[in-house]
């Protein structure tokens, strides 16, 4: 969604979807994953709402919908790429949003092309995308030349006609396994509802080309004028309790905390990182560095810029690539802290080893997971396995203070309801004390590389305090010490002058913690609730609003009002907080007229063109290179969704052959199948009664008791051919391993055709594992470790089994 | 005795608090009474649900230092008092005899685990951190610069030999700590499953 709109967040929250009037769910079976989505989408129902619902199951979701079409596992771009087309060749678009709210007009360089699925700029040996060529035509003032209608054949809207030309209903049928005319019926309702949300979760992204997928979500939604707006958007349905929070405090190897990118090796100064980064991320990273370093950051050190550790940016250290590093021995110590990898990742046999060739392994849990004692897997000889491994006991949730950040960021506090079980504590304390020893360790050494631990600040309290935490991630005045008490405090402070952690949660604790807040009044009944708890950035419920509003300034949608300009009062004004720069800055201004302020072009992108905003148009007197302001999110695997089979596929890529899977896809398994040996598509999902891994609900009596075990769910016709009947015993076998589970024989899965060939796909839950009250086998033994080149997210929900009765 | 008072009341069609009144005290109120039980005296205080992220408002009963009962927090806009069976669950966790009360050690090659203090299970990673830490440092990359051909020498200062994987499932303060603590050491090889 970052190349698309400019920041990775579901752009709406869950009490809004009751103002939709139509919904596309794909890739989410909310109904079991997130039952509290459910709620509100039922609310819209009641109020007349449609609901489309595309999976390769007829899920609990679909069981609630107008319009249900089961797709083929990892075919989405086919059949969203046909509605697209559909969309431009019947005009179906909001000319107005399109024209003044996307980069429609603007003009994209002469060198870009697309010849047999491969744009320009591919690599062969690297397997990588050189992106120059997908820039936009410059004028001599560095900005992009603007077509004076969408039909110039140069025009992004051209670009992207010309694109989804090729994706019409009969291809996506051939492909995706939906029927043409179901497909052209999904177009007809999701184009006539406005406002139209969509929904998706792992089924979108878990795939080689899971950016890809969304970025055609975004194309949709920018064409027909959704975005921005209450009951539209795109609604990323996060995982896990708090993986908005853990996303935006990046514990990730490519960016720091409030989404800064992490510093490489060519980033000698911060002057450097600046040119690399655009000056957008100064006054971010400085303040970073405040807070971390205090008085030992100045201007005359570059803020402690130096103290930073820098990656190699050729080395692609993203979760599963980190495990195939470890696994060659590059590690030593892993720390792992409320994860079970031994269980989550897809090809586990890889983490299975990988933990093997470590000194140490330290666990922080609330139960003896998998990973932690991996040395006991059965099959496993303990001794043969030399790494140390220490477990600390963690505090669960309700026992310990904090904030998490739900799916509609909003930052919620609570105080801890009890005292920690036994001796487990808070992984708070945990860190704190394990730095504080660390850092004695190192008391009084000199060496430059000891610096950074010597000189942090790093004070919370003689018993961790989170909410000391909080408040350096809300922020500081430096010159005062006081805390800052808006965002908008903080943008104003001159640079060095002010702290935070995490400068998109600026003002958060700024006038009291604001995270605590409990004031569930919604006077606007849009269910924005804006003064419960926080939500960042400075508030605001709907992102992009300001696309809600026409050219002045006015709500397009007068049931639904996020914000308006106050011409009396010279101000925007609204229900909602507005995502402007500047709320005193009129729609008629540059600054007002900023749909998307978090994208250098300031609107919103159906094209993902490389372009760096605010470079000068002549070169800088002094000879250094120049700065820009800011740089646009790219795609690594092309400015426009491509559909591209998975990696393990029943069948070849009809629209290129030649080019059958994605052509940047990162393919970590060394075992690849092919559909001979094993013909059918195995797809993974969750149920109700587990998360995740599975690490807490198995120790759950109640849930094991409802959902005891995994199962291989098959139609009824798979079943025939291999001779089984429900509750039998089954082996799913890939090329990468095999395990033994008992079949559900249903009606929810049916067989299908794709490219005129018999196909079934076979659906199987991956929560289990050999520990807890209720083991089971590991679905991760067969699902395949073949990357999403940009995301790094595995292809979970595609790879090729072979299935047959085990008794 | 009893059986039969009981049988014969039924068979005359007495009311209930008739009933009631024949064995000296109302059941509508002992039933309040007796629900009534289960929380007096508890203190409710409002948590998050650490499942999906809907960050579902509960609200949880405790009395001395136990947790007597969880359900939906009313006042939540979210969820408004609704939970789903996984949520609802939350309340054995608190009180679950298969939780990990203990830092425990797991020594090379052994097959089983031993209990240890805090000081001593601190004291150990402190020290793994330091050694590998010292050992695994990288002062500078060598790149070859794709312009002239050369070898550069470029300053990254960092560590080579830790990893830190964590968490979608702890709080912003501690994936924020978490953050810290590894770029602080200098290891910025800090993943977690926001990326699966």
């Amino acid at each position: 969604m970052s190349p698309s709109f400019g920041r990775g967040a579901m752009t709406n929250s869950w009490s809004d979807l009751k103002n939709a009037e139509v919904f596309l769910i794909a890739g989410s079976n909310c109904a079991e994953n997130h039952p509290i989505a459910m709620k509100w989408i039922n609310r819209a129902k009641e109020n007349g709402a449609k609901i489309i619902v595309v999976d390769p199951r007829f899920t609990r979701t679909a069981s609630k919908a107008d319009i249900f079409a089961q797709i083929r596992p990892g075919t989405d771009i086919a059949y969203l790429g046909a509605i697209i087309n559909y969309i431009i060749e019947q005009k179906l678009y909001d000319q107005k949003y399109v024209l003044n709210y996307t980069n429609a007009l603007l003009k994209v360089s002469t060198d870009y092309k697309l010849e047999d699925g491969l744009f320009s700029g591919y690599d062969a040996k690297t397997r990588k995308y050189g992106t120059a060529s997908w820039g936009y035509q410059l004028g001599p003032d560095k900005k992009p030349l603007k077509a004076e209608s969408i039909e110039d054949p140069d025009s992004v809207f051209s670009k992207l006609k010309a694109h989804y030309s090729r994706y019409t209903f009969d291809t996506a049928e051939k492909i995706s396994g939906i029927p043409a005319a179901k497909i052209k019926e999904i177009a007809d309702v999701f184009c006539k509802g406005k406002p139209a949300s969509i929904l998706y979760a792992l089924g979108m992204t878990q795939h080689t080309t899971g950016v890809q997928g969304i970025r055609a979500y975004a194309i949709i939604q920018l064409l027909l004028g959704n975005i921005g707006k209450a009951g539209g958007g795109i609604n990323a349905l996060r995982g896990e309790p708090n993986v908005q929070g853990s996303t935006d405090m990046a514990n990730l190897v490519s960016n720091l905390p409030g989404y800064l990118p992490h510093p490489i090796n060519t980033d000698k100064t911060l002057r450097d990182y600046l040119v690399r980064n655009g000056s957008f991320f100064e006054k971010h990273i400085v303040a970073q560095l405040k807070a971390w370093f205090g008085e030992n950051a100045t201007k005359d050190n570059d803020y402690g810029f130096s103290l930073l550790p820098k990656t190699n940016p050729a080395v692609n250290a993203t979760m599963v690539k980190l495990f195939e590093m470890m696994n060659k021995e590059q590690f030593k110590l892993l720390f792992n802290v409320g994860s079970n990898s031994l269980v989550s990742i897809p090809d586990r046999q890889l983490v299975r080893s990988a933990l093997t060739k470590l000194d140490m392994l330290v666990v922080s849990d609330l139960f003896e997971i998998e990973t932690a004692q991996f040395w006991r897997e059965p099959g496993v000889n303990p001794a043969d396995i030399k790494t140390e491994v220490i477990m600390f006991p963690a505090a669960f949730v309700y026992e310990k203070a904090g904030s998490m950040s739900n799916s509609s960021r909003w930052i919620q506090w609570k105080d801890a309801a009890l005292e920690p079980l036994g001796e487990s504590l808070p992984d708070l304390d945990m860190l704190d004390h394990l730095f504080k020893k660390i850092r004695k360790l190192y008391a009084g050494s000199t060496d430059v590389k000891d610096a950074p631990i010597l000189k942090a600040r790093w004070d919370y309290g003689e018993h961790t305090s989170a909410l000391k935490v909080l408040q350096e991630l809300s922020g500081y005045d430096e010159t005062t010490g006081k805390l800052l008490p808006t965002i908008g405090d903080y943008l104003k402070a001159p640079i060095g002058t002010a702290s935070t952690g995490c400068w998109i949660y600026a003002g958060v604790t700024g006038n009291g913690n604001l995270a605590a807040r409990r004031n569930n009044a919604d006077p606007s009944g849009l269910g924005l609730f804006k003064d419960w708890s926080f939500a960042w950035p400075g508030n605001v419920r709907i992102l992009y609003n300001r696309a809600s509003c026409d050219e002045a300034g006015q709500p397009v949608d007068a049931k639904r009002k996020l914000i308006w300009w106050d011409e009396a009062a010279k101000v925007w004004a609204g229900n909602d907080g507005g995502d402007l720069v500047d709320k005193t800055k009129g729609p008629d201004t540059p600054e007002g007229k900023l749909s998307f302020r978090m994208n250098p072009e300031g609107v919103g992108r159906l094209f993902a063109a490389t372009y760096m905003s605010g470079l000068p148009a002549e070169a800088p007197a002094d000879g250094l290179p120049a700065i820009g302001i800011r740089p646009a999110g790219i795609c690594v695997d092309g400015p426009l969704p491509e559909f591209y089979e998975p990696t393990e596929s029943p069948t070849t890529n009809i629209l290129h052959p030649e080019v059958s899977i994605s052509p940047c896809a990162l393919v970590v398994s060394t075992q690849i199948g092919k559909s001979d040996k094993f013909p059918h598509v195995l797809t993974t999902y969750g149920v109700v009664e587990h998360f995740c891994a599975g690490g807490i609900t198995r120790n759950i009596p109640w849930l094991n008791e409802i959902m005891p075990e995994p199962f291989a769910e098959i139609s009824k016709n798979l079943a025939a051919k291999i001779k089984v009947v429900e509750g039998d015993m089954v082996e799913v076998s890939s090329a990468r391993g095999k395990i033994t589970v008992r079949a559900l024989v249903t009606d929810r899965l049916q067989s299908y055709k794709v490219n005129g060939k018999d196909t079934e796909t076979i659906g199987m839950p991956w929560s289990w594992g050999f520990a807890s009250l209720s083991p089971g086998p590991s679905t991760n033994e067969i699902t395949i470790a073949a990357l999403d080149p940009g995301a790094g997210t595995p292809e979970y929900k595609v790879c090729l089994v072979d299935i047959r009765r085990a008794n | 005795m009893d059986v039969s008072r009981r049988g014969f009341f039924k068979l005359s069609g007495l009311s209930i608090a008739a009933l009631a009144a024949g064995l000296g005290f109302d059941p509508a109120v002992a039933e309040a009474k007796g629900y009534a039980l289960k929380l007096e005296g508890t203190k409710k205080i409002p948590s998050i649900c650490h499942f999906c992220s809907g960050g579902c408002g509960m609200l949880l009963y405790v009395k001395e230092g136990k947790l007597i009962h969880l359900e939906g927090d009313p006042d939540h806009p979210t969820n408004e008092g609704t939970l789903c069976p996984k949520a609802a669950s939350l309340l054995s966790v608190a009180n679950s005899p298969d939780r990990v009360t203990k830092p425990r050690r797991r020594a090379p090659g052994a097959d089983k685990w031993e209990d240890i203090s805090w000081e001593e299970a601190l004291d150990i990673v402190a020290k793994k951190t330091k050694e590998v830490r010292d050992a695994s440092w990288k002062v500078a990359d060598q790149i070859v610069n794709a312009k002239t051909g050369l070898t550069e020498s470029l300053t990254v200062n960092r560590v080579e030999g830790i990893a830190f994987l964590g968490s979608a499932e702890v709080d912003n303060e501690e994936s924020y700590l978490i953050k810290k603590f590894c770029q602080l050491i200098g290891t910025p090889y800090n993943e977690h499953q926001a990326r699966i």
